[in-house]
């Protein structure tokens, strides 16, 4: 009984802390920063997340956060796109990528898709790296502008204006894409892919499309992982192909998954809003360098001590699979 | 042409070390059928280390090379026993695993020794040249490809010619029938991570002479030896150094006809290939945790 009170009141308990923390302290200027970047990583997390729950797992998300990145920067600077319009089509340059490897990669599985997407993380870096004359290379491209403002309807939001704006146009973001996750795992689509990551032949027995509901999977993961890299470029004011391309980039979100509980709507969500900030506030200052250290021992720790990640704690019935 | 004859040549000592490091993955990978996303890394470990003795405590390259192989060994029994507590499902938890241990120790080398490029240089001595052919042989070459190519006969005699080997090379060809011959598979498996350590070891200081080291740089050795891995097929020696061959010369005339900076697509491309054709190396029928 009090658990199940508990989880009803958890993802209240979570919006109070998003929205209230930051509002009870309106000069903390750097929690706004760090709460504002752990909902970027919560929806980099639950982007990737959605691929996850068709039972693949990719160790080259990097190879869409970069592309989408990149896409972005160079659809303003030489077609003078504007920001979002920009962003949005770097989206698509990404699930372009994905679904690029939903052809060459049909058949594999497990361990081998991973492998063959640490791989496909690969291609695009080295060619950005060398492609000079049109992406200026390893030099990457600096004097990036913030995000301008959002214009909806009649009203502009001031998105860049400060971190405070950013950190509620970020906010914003985390909650579509929470969105989106949460049909990924219970919608009819979501229990689709369910059944694939289950028992891919039997599935495909029951008459459910395996290809075609994975492919959706893979583009929509790869879109959303995408349009985050194009966020990122204007967050950062610059991008280098190691930064954007990078393993980190590529580890964050299974990391935060696997910690917050990758079966669960708000797992990738609380493993981004909890971990992140503790790694931020907490560990950075005590250890400057190597502190990112703390990822790779809450992975391993949460493989071996509670396989189904955080969020797994506040729930009454289980639904892990 | 000298050119040329001199890309065969470097592709060539490269191919050999490349033989080194999927030699030590491949051993590993027989026995547990995990794919250890942190080889690159333990890697690294040797070469910082080897760095370390000598530079901050001056002692002579030379000596460094039998501590690195005492201490990996050590290191790799550590990832034995991590292994073999791993819940189910086995494959992806391995992954999971070990790339979460390849971020810990590239922390731990960004946190000890900064993100700066660190090299071990030594003397550079001409130890053969043919001037009409412009080719020139250095120490650094002579090393490396002396280094590798002895480790990996010394397995390969190990492997092939002596009882203990056929034992292993039975282990890593199918665990349940060797256990019912009567071999103890357990002891077979703390052999390949012990062995798998030495050529770690060995790997380290060789790399850190040759190549730069750099807290992020293990991914790359980790992809080449799990191409080398899947082309040759699992235990198999002799194919290992076919495909450590082509693939050094690939990269190194691929460095040579269109730049030293295009070299890493061929590996990505290669793996890629070979997982599309060859999916299934590990054998679906010995898929033991």
């Amino acid at each position: 009984m009090k658990r199940a009170n508990l989880q009803r009141a958890f993802p209240w308990l979570m919006v109070l802390l998003m929205v209230g923390g930051p509002v009870a302290f309106p000069h903390a200027e750097v929690y706004f920063l760090v709460f504002g970047l752990a909902c970027f990583y919560a929806a980099l997390a639950m982007a990737w997340n959605i691929l996850a729950l068709s039972g693949l797992f990719s160790l080259g998300h990097g190879a869409f956060f970069g592309l989408g990145a990149y896409a972005a920067v160079l659809l303003q600077q030489k077609l003078f796109l504007p920001t979002y319009p920009a962003v949005l089509a770097g989206g698509l340059v990404g699930a372009l990528y994905g679904l690029l490897w939903g052809l060459v990669f049909k058949k594999l599985r497990g361990a081998y898709f991973a492998l063959a997407t640490l791989a496909a993380l690969e291609i695009p870096r080295v060619i950005v790296d060398n492609w000079e004359s049109f992406t200026s290379g390893s030099m990457g491209i600096v004097g990036l502008g913030r995000l301008p403002a959002l214009d909806v309807e009649i009203i502009a939001l001031p998105v860049g204006a400060g971190l405070r704006s950013q950190y509620y146009f970020l906010f914003a973001w985390m909650l579509l894409v929470m969105l989106l996750h949460r049909h990924a795992l219970l919608s009819r689509w979501g229990w689709a892919l369910r059944a694939i990551r289950d028992n891919e032949v039997a599935a495909e027995v029951l008459g459910v499309n395996v290809y075609g509901c994975r492919l959706a999977a893979l583009g929509l993961s790869a879109f959303l992982t995408s349009v985050c890299g194009g966020l990122y470029a204007h967050l950062m004011g610059l991008i280098e192909p190691a930064m954007v391309f990078s393993l980190h980039i590529a580890a964050f979100p299974l990391i935060l998954s696997f910690f917050g509980g990758r079966f669960a709507v708000l797992g990738p969500l609380t493993g981004a809003l909890v971990l992140y900030p503790f790694d931020q506030l907490i560990l950075q200052p005590w250890l400057p360098q190597g502190h990112a250290a703390v990822y790779g021992l809450v992975i391993i720790l949460t493989i071996f001590f509670f396989p189904q990640g955080l969020a797994t704690w506040f729930r009454t019935k289980s639904t892990i699979s | 042409m000298g050119i040329w004859l001199q890309g065969v040549l470097s592709g060539l000592s490269l191919g050999s070390f490349y033989t080194l490091l999927g030699l030590g993955f491949s051993l590993i990978f027989g026995v547990t059928r995990a794919f250890n996303l942190a080889h690159g890394d333990f890697i690294l470990l040797a070469g910082y280390l080897a760095f370390a003795l000598w530079h901050f405590w001056h002692l002579p390259f030379y000596w460094t090379l039998p501590v690195c192989m005492l201490v990996l060994p050590v290191a790799a029994l550590a990832l034995r026993e991590l292994l073999r507590r791993l819940p189910a499902p086995f494959e992806l938890n391995s992954l999971v695993v070990t790339f979460g241990l390849a971020i810990v120790l590239q922390n731990l080398f960004l946190a000890f020794f900064s993100a700066d490029y660190r090299l071990i240089l030594l003397p550079v001595t001409v130890v053969f040249e043919l001037p009409a052919l412009s080719l020139l042989v250095t120490a650094n070459q002579a090393l490396l490809l002396i280094g590798s190519l002895a480790a990996t006969l010394a397995v390969y005699v190990f492997l092939y010619w002596t009882f203990v080997g056929k034992a292993l090379r039975a282990t890593i060809q199918n665990r349940e029938s060797a256990a019912l011959a009567g071999i103890r598979v357990d002891q077979m498996q703390l052999l390949a991570f012990a062995v798998g350590g030495v050529l770690l070891g060995l790997a380290g200081p060789l790399m850190a002479t040759n190549m730069y080291l750099h807290p992020a740089g293990g991914l790359e050795p980790t992809l080449i030896a799990i191409i080398l891995t899947m082309a040759a097929g699992i235990g198999r020696t002799g194919s290992l150094l076919w495909a450590g061959w082509l693939l050094g010369l690939a990269e190194s005339l691929t460095a040579l006809a269109i730049g030293s900076s295009w070299r890493e697509l061929v590996s990505a491309l290669v793996l890629i290939l070979i997982l599309v054709w060859r999916p299934n190396v590990s054998g679906e029928h010995n898929i033991a945790p």
